[in-house]
């Protein structure tokens, strides 16, 4: 097998900047995974997926997103083989796995809990899986000592585990799959017990490493952001089914339906009472749409961005327009978010703070948008 | 004022536990090296009654015994209480809680039930086929029998704090049923598995009631040996015999201790 990680020799400038060139020593054996009618459940009523169908990409860092108990993790489970599906068929680099035990599928995991083993030292946890495939002392030493290096805890290998803090921890767990060249790497919510600095910080890492590594990476996450700042592709499940797969602009910018829309943080889902080609009729009153972003649902949603909004000021042509009241305001240093009150509905804005005038609880203010940045939503 | 009261009330209570817990023990081991055979009086330091206990060839004797039954029996059931733990845990999701309470029974039976069981059944079985003849074989499975539940117990109790996702990453990372047992399974079980062998041995070799029952007439261990002499009177003999005693079942269970702390990091 080629080697996964950058040789020591080229690693003299930040290993994780990645301004350089994608790896070309490393292997391009990034698998591609396909899911086809897996379903799975749990005692007599819970069932965790549906028949999930879904395609994701070699060397593709693709993120399952949903709220605790939509599927996601029975999901990653069953790509590792810790979980076996009722029925459905699972294809790693194009070859059914379903009935491949774990040990012997070229997948490996970071635990959200990280399962560090006690036992063992971070040079021994790290060298665990090679030593599980029989490689020889020499050969593990080595890719220990490079993985270590590129992880950037070198110095941390003769440690015992519980020495470590909880971003090593997390790390040295990364490591400990990287190091193993798996064809598809599975996160399990690696960064929820960290800190919101380090878990930042850690994002784009994860990212960077992915990319440079060019490993197929399938991320599971409760948290929107989270998903957007890191994944090629999103697939946003709930009650064990994908309500919608694609990258983060098409599924935060156009989500196919209510649920989507509330899970990426929308607010501002208003229901459409009556709609034409150009028009639709919501609490807010008649809103102007875009014809050429016309969809099949005439009942649903309607969402509108609070960032797409605009306060004040002269309302260009064509534009929609309403007149509210601010009823609160978030100041939020970078942004200022208004609650606004419409027609006796709540409306919330979003603004850039760029030093424009910021408008008063009890202000009466003009609200402008463009007809295409409207979106309806199915029910 | 009142909660000093209480505190100086609670160090005193303190005090008198240990001065009862002890004290007693004190009083046999200074006696062990008393010069006379008085019970009363300390008349001088002296080691004869230790070196009269190796002249004495039921004493010996006795001794090996304790020494067969105990090693034998601990080792047996570490073999046989391991298994039945790491099954506990195993099925722990299942609806199998009487099973349970059936391991934890002997725990909780008086000594005095279990050894009288034990004998019926031994004397009955040997009646009609020849078996279980009593001696040290019936007590080495009688000791089993009861020292199972701990180690049982200690393993299951260790197999539980830990995090149920290392044997998932332990699979993840391309380890076999058998390597995992070995690499992973046994290395994290090892610290349970030393403390609950010395609790075992120590068990063991404290029991009396339910080795006097089971015993056969060459296989009188220490404590039943003792019971015998005690009947002629306390001799600074037997008191070497307990100081002896009280240092080795120190000694393993302090072993049992640290190792079962040692796992628990």
């Amino acid at each position: 097998m080629t080697n996964p990680m950058p040789a020591p020799e080229v690693e003299h400038s930040d290993p994780l900047d990645d301004t350089r060139e994608k790896d070309e020593s490393m292997p391009r054996e990034a698998s591609s995974i396909e899911l086809k009618g897996l379903r799975k459940q749990f005692g007599k009523d819970t069932v965790a997926l549906d028949g999930v169908d879904l395609t994701i990409d070699a060397g593709e860092f693709f993120t399952l997103l949903g709220p605790s108990g939509c599927g996601k993790t029975t999901l990653l489970r069953i790509l590792a083989g810790l979980e076996e599906p009722d029925a459905g068929k699972l294809l790693i680099g194009g070859k059914d796995v379903t009935d491949i035990p774990p040990h012997r599928r070229s997948v490996n995991t970071v635990f959200q809990s990280y399962a560090l083993f006690p036992h063992l030292s971070v040079r021994d946890n790290l060298a665990f899986g090679l030593r599980m495939r029989g490689e020889s002392s020499a050969e593990r030493e080595r890719k220990v000592a490079q993985v270590a290096d590129f992880i950037q805890l070198g110095s941390l290998v003769e440690r015992r585990v519980d020495q470590l803090s909880g971003g090593q921890r997390q790390r040295i767990a990364l490591a400990r799959a990287l190091v193993c060249e798996p064809n598809v790497l599975l996160l399990d919510e690696p960064l929820s017990a960290l800190d919101a600095g380090l878990r930042g910080q850690l994002q784009v890492e994860l990212q960077r490493i992915q990319k440079r590594l060019g490993m197929t990476f399938v991320f599971v996450t409760h948290d929107q952001d989270e998903a957007m700042v890191m994944s090629d592709r999103i697939a946003v499940l709930d009650s064990g089914i994908i309500q919608q797969v694609g990258t983060p602009s098409e599924v935060y910018e156009h989500p196919v339906n209510a649920f989507v829309a509330r899970f990426m943080g929308h607010d501002n889902l208003f229901a459409i009472q009556r709609s034409a080609d150009n028009w639709v009729d919501t609490e807010l009153g008649r809103l102007q749409l875009d014809p050429a972003q016309q969809r099949s649902e005439q009942q649903g949603w309607l969402l509108i961005r609070p960032e797409t909004l605009e306060l004040g000021g002269e309302v260009p042509a064509g534009y929609n327009r309403l007149e509210g009241t601010v009823k609160e305001r978030l100041y939020r240093g970078s942004r200022i978010e208004y609650r606004l009150e419409v027609n006796g509905v709540t409306l919330m804005a979003v603004a850039s703070n760029v030093g424009q005038r910021l408008h008063a609880v009890g202000d009466r203010v003009t609200v402008s948008f463009c007809p295409e940045d409207l979106v309806r939503v199915a029910a | 004022m009142r909660k000093r009261t209480l505190q100086r009330g609670l160090t005193t209570f303190w005090w008198a536990t240990i001065f009862f817990l002890y004290l007693p023990l004190v009083v046999v081991m200074l006696f062990s090296f008393n010069a006379s055979n008085s019970a009363a009086n300390f008349t001088g330091f002296s080691l004869r009654w230790y070196t009269r206990l190796l002249g004495n060839e039921q004493i010996i004797s006795a001794f090996w015994n304790s020494l067969v039954l105990a090693s034998v029996s601990s080792v047996v059931a570490l073999a046989i209480g391991s298994l039945i733990g790491y099954g506990m845990y195993r099925h722990r999701h299942r609806k199998l809680g009487w099973l349970i309470v059936l391991i934890y029974l002997p725990i909780v039976l008086p000594d005095i039930v279990f050894g009288i069981s034990e004998m019926a059944f031994f004397v009955s079985i040997h009646r009609y086929t020849g078996l279980f003849q009593p001696g040290l074989g019936t007590m080495i499975i009688a000791h089993v029998t009861f020292q199972i539940p701990f180690v049982a117990l200690i393993v299951y109790s260790r197999l539980v704090g830990l995090d149920a996702t290392l044997f998932e990453a332990a699979k993840d990372l391309y380890a076999t049923p058998f390597k995992r047992a070995v690499h992973f399974l046994m290395p994290t079980l090892k610290p349970a598995l030393i403390s609950a062998f010395f609790l075992s041995f120590t068990l063991s070799i404290d029991d009396f009631v339910i080795s006097f029952f089971t015993a056969g007439p060459e296989s009188a261990t220490l404590p039943i040996y003792i019971w015998g002499a005690i009947k002629k009177g306390v001799s600074p003999e037997i008191n070497a015999i307990a100081t002896l005693m009280i240092g080795a079942v120190a000694i393993a269970a302090v072993f049992s201790l640290m190792f079962n702390r040692q796992g628990r990091h």
